[in-house]
């Protein structure tokens, strides 16, 4: 847009949004479902990064809440695309899980074609990601969770909320991430901000 | 009667430099010269005898040509190496003499002369202004020009030392110097080295040199320069990259080839790091300059492993303090940028040498550490884990009471990201003198110290919990926050709203600190937003008012009296958003202002209808109907969720009354 002074906006991926929700592991073996909230550290576009912490609540085998950090990479055709290329996620495992999110649909066969290259991504309703674990920041690597793989996610730019299948070739398929924004009890939503020098 | 050399006590020989006998005087000045080269001790003790004065005023008056040569070269040698025996010269009044001699006729007394005037430009104490006067800058140049080669090679090197403000550079520019400097390039080895160091000196920050120089003979001289930056020798290779880099920070994208030549100075530099003596040590310097505000460049040196290199150098037992400054230099561009460069940096244990450096006696080394430390802290990762520990926040924060104003610029941006440390509690921070240091310069007389430090200070109030707040506010005081709010540089303006905004972020214990002075603060943001042009101060402003806003019911009033104020209650015009939700340029504060209007509306407040009443009378709602098809998406999903809550209010109304 010409004249326009200020990045593009946003709401729910600015600094210290708060999201909660769950994480559902549906097997043969077990149902379990645990808490999850995530909070968004830091988010530049323009290199299509984004970062933040993770926190796991009742999770059956560890003590406490486990808080992890992770990075993101936005899918815009620029930094990233929907090919992870890494992370032990071949083409066939990224067209499987992003055919997951109904959202993807109607950029399927653009991306089989050509990778969805041509696809107007910016001015697309929902955003598409990988969220990496990098480290735990509470507890030990014993803690009886994995941060070995990632997670395809799908992130509402209307209300914020996050849809995401995790994927690591040694745990169970297709573990469901489940969030909504929060305003933490707040009679309103309050932005913070913070900046480089 | 002379006495004899051997015997000689030092005192009969300074006295018989001043003998009428021209014989005596001869040979007291050979022996002191000997006596004196490569030994410090005689030196200082001969200075202290008064032998320099003597010395000079044989330079003075004297004829014949062995007393010229050998005072000459007795001068030269006690401004060799040491300041003391410079400052003495220079004392006596040196310099005019050996300028006059550089235009004598016997070649050995013109040689003598330019090897000493070489000494004396060594030195940290050279009188380099001293050298504009008159006409001694057009006899450098003629000497420059018509000279002999040690002569003009001296004349190049001299004129590399005093070009070091603008005013100097454009005075040797405008007497010629150029144009007999690149003629210099043409010449030998020693020519072309001196000339390469005189315009590197040159073309240092100076934009219309650097221009002039490329366009000169049509490419022909830069040209030139480019070959020799493959030259055989290491230090005609430094110095021709030097003056390449310098031409390219002052003018960039200046000349053609310009990319593919810095990847060749880049490989070339980095094989100069591991050379022995000067050329080692300025190497890492001339690499900063090249890569500065280059991602590119900074992508191939990470490939090429150049921050573990310039770790390891890091890690050597003593580095001279150019070479620590300019490694440092030359790692803070490198991870200026690009995180895999910081990774890299972080992976190499270089904590102990940027903490050692902080430390140093050097200025520029303390600079450099910090902006080192600066580029490593603009990474939320590495904040959370390599950054935090007391080991290096502490050394960092003592910095801001550095006496060097350099320092303190360096140090303070440092700490403004370096405060970001992620925790509610700030910890590290709260419990040093880190606040006290930050809240004085955000007093300071220099805007730059000043937006730095309101900076820091809103990155401190990040997600930060009451205590810190509260901490924050009581040492600021709100009066010293109005006053910043409407400071006379727009740039501290901007960072003292943010930190408003920070402040009032959270739950309503942190958003009563907003009005710890009743109405205030949040007065003084309202007159900046009404005054101001630029759309960052508006977006901020109407963010402070967005956080206010999704407070308790007092906060929420007390916002709504700012926005739309009873008086103004039957038209549009009095309310304060309608500017920004009409901002078709920016959609930015078409958001923020919706925002603004949901959190007022927003359900289950005891005063939420009637705020709702109030807003739509203002003609709100009707302005948010209008926008219903906002071309941007976030702007047209937050009016949807505003209407919804203009409908909720008048159906909750509608129910209530109908009991």
């Amino acid at each position: 847009m010409p004249g326009q002074a200020l990045p593009p906006t946003c709401t729910f991926l600015n600094v210290g949004q708060a999201f909660a929700g769950t994480q559902n592991v549906s097997s043969m073996q077990k149902d379990e479902a645990w808490k999850v909230n995530v909070r968004l550290q830091g988010c530049d576009m323009q290199r299509g990064y984004l970062c933040g912490s993770m926190e796991a609540l009742n999770v059956p085998s560890a003590e406490t809440p486990v808080v992890t950090f992770w990075e993101g990479e936005i899918v815009d055709n620029k930094n990233y695309t929907f090919y992870t290329g890494k992370w032990e996620a071949t083409k066939d495992t990224d067209v499987k899980h992003w055919s997951k999110f109904s959202s993807f649909l109607e950029l399927q066969d653009d991306v089989l074609k050509d990778g969805g290259k041509s696809f107007d991504l910016a001015n697309y309703p929902y955003m598409f990601m990988r969220w990496k674990e990098k480290f735990f920041v509470n507890v030990g690597t014993d803690c009886g969770l994995t941060i070995a793989g990632f997670y395809y996610v799908c992130f509402s730019r209307s209300d914020g909320s996050v849809h995401g299948f995790y994927y690591d070739p040694n745990s169970s398929p297709y573990q469901k991430l489940e969030l909504k924004a929060t305003n933490e009890g707040r009679a309103g939503y309050s932005f913070a901000t913070y900046q480089f020098q | 009667m002379p006495a004899s050399a051997a015997w000689a006590r030092p005192e009969d020989l300074v006295e018989s430099l001043s003998s009428l006998d021209n014989t005596a005087r001869l040979k007291a000045l050979r022996d002191v010269k000997n006596q004196i080269i490569g030994n410090k001790t005689k030196k200082l003790s001969y200075i202290k005898l008064g032998a320099v004065p003597r010395v000079v005023e044989i330079l003075a008056s004297d004829t014949e040509i062995p007393l010229l040569v050998q005072s000459a070269a007795a001068v030269g040698s006690f401004a060799c190496g040491i300041d003391a025996g410079v400052k003495a010269v220079l004392d006596s009044g040196v310099l005019p003499h050996l300028l006059k001699m550089l235009q004598n006729g016997d070649n050995k007394v013109v040689e003598a002369c330019a090897r000493s005037l070489k000494m004396i430009f060594h030195s940290p104490l050279a009188p380099k202004s001293d050298m504009f006067e008159g006409h001694r800058m057009e006899l450098i140049l003629e000497l420059l020009n018509n000279g002999s080669e040690n002569v003009a090679e001296v004349a190049a090197s001299v004129l590399a030392r005093c070009c070091e403000t603008l005013e100097h550079q454009q005075a040797l520019a405008d007497a010629g110097g150029l144009r007999s400097l690149v003629s210099l390039l043409a010449g030998s080895v020693k020519k072309q080295e001196a000339a390469l160091d005189a315009l590197a000196a040159l073309t240092k920050h100076n934009q219309q040199l650097s221009a002039i120089l490329i366009m000169m003979d049509q490419g022909a001289a830069l040209s030139l320069i480019i070959r020799l930056i493959r030259d055989k020798s290491p230090r005609m290779r430094l110095l021709a990259c030097m003056c390449l880099a310098h031409i390219g920070k002052a003018c960039p994208a200046g000349y053609g080839q310009e990319d593919e030549v810095r990847i060749n100075m880049l490989g070339i530099l980095m094989k100069l790091l591991d050379e022995p003596g000067q050329v080692g040590e300025d190497a890492p310097g001339v690499l900063a300059d090249l890569v500065t505000n280059n991602e590119e460049l900074q992508k191939i040196a990470q490939k090429e492993n150049a921050v573990e290199k310039l770790a390891d150098i890091l890690h050597r037992d003593t580095l001279p303090a150019k070479q620590l400054e300019g490694v440092l230099l030359a790692l803070a561009e490198l991870c200026s940028r690009l995180e895999e460069s910081r990774r890299q940096l972080l992976d190499s244990q270089v904590e102990a040498p940027i903490v050692a450096a902080f430390g140093h006696p050097c200025e520029g080394v303390k600079v450099a550490a910090c902006s080192c430390v600066k580029s490593l802290s603009r990474s939320v990762k590495n904040l959370r884990t390599a950054l935090t520990g007391e080991r290096l926040v502490i050394p960092l924060l003592q910095l801001l009471s550095d006496p060097s104003s350099a320092v303190q610029v360096q140090a303070i941006a440092a700490v403004g990201n370096i405060v970001l440390d992620f925790t509610l509690q700030k910890t590290v921070v709260m419990q040093s003198s880190g606040i006290d240091q930050l809240v004085h310069f955000a007093q300071s007389m220099d805007p730059i110290l000043r937006r730095n430090a309101v900076l820091a200070l809103k990155n401190l109030l990040y997600m930060a919990d009451s205590v810190v707040k509260g901490r924050v506010v009581n040492e600021l005081t709100v009066s010293t926050l109005c006053e910043l709010i409407r400071d006379s540089e727009e740039d501290v303006q901007e960072q003292a709203i943010s930190l408003v905004r920070n402040l009032a972020y959270g739950d309503p214990d942190c958003i009563d600190y907003v009005f710890a002075h009743g109405d205030l603060l949040l007065q003084a943001v309202e007159q900046q937003l009404s005054v101001s042009l630029r759309p960052e101060i508006s977006m901020q402003a109407l963010y402070v008012i967005n956080n206010v806003a999704a407070g308790n019911e007092r906060h929420k009033d007390a916002v709504m009296d700012l926005v739309a104020p009873h008086k103004a209650l039957s038209n549009t015009s009095g309310f304060l958003l309608n500017r920004y939700l009409q901002d078709m340029i920016n959609p930015q504060l078409r958001v923020v202002a919706v925002w603004c209007i949901i959190n007022l509306t927003y359900p289950g407040g005891t005063g939420t209808s009637s705020r709702v009443t109030r807003l739509k009378n203002a003609g709100v709602e009707s302005l948010l109907q209008k926008m219903a098809d906002d071309p941007c998406l976030d702007v047209k999903d937050r009016v949807k969720t505003a209407l919804e809550h203009f409908s909720t209010a008048v159906t909750l109304v509608a129910t209530t009354s109908g009991q």
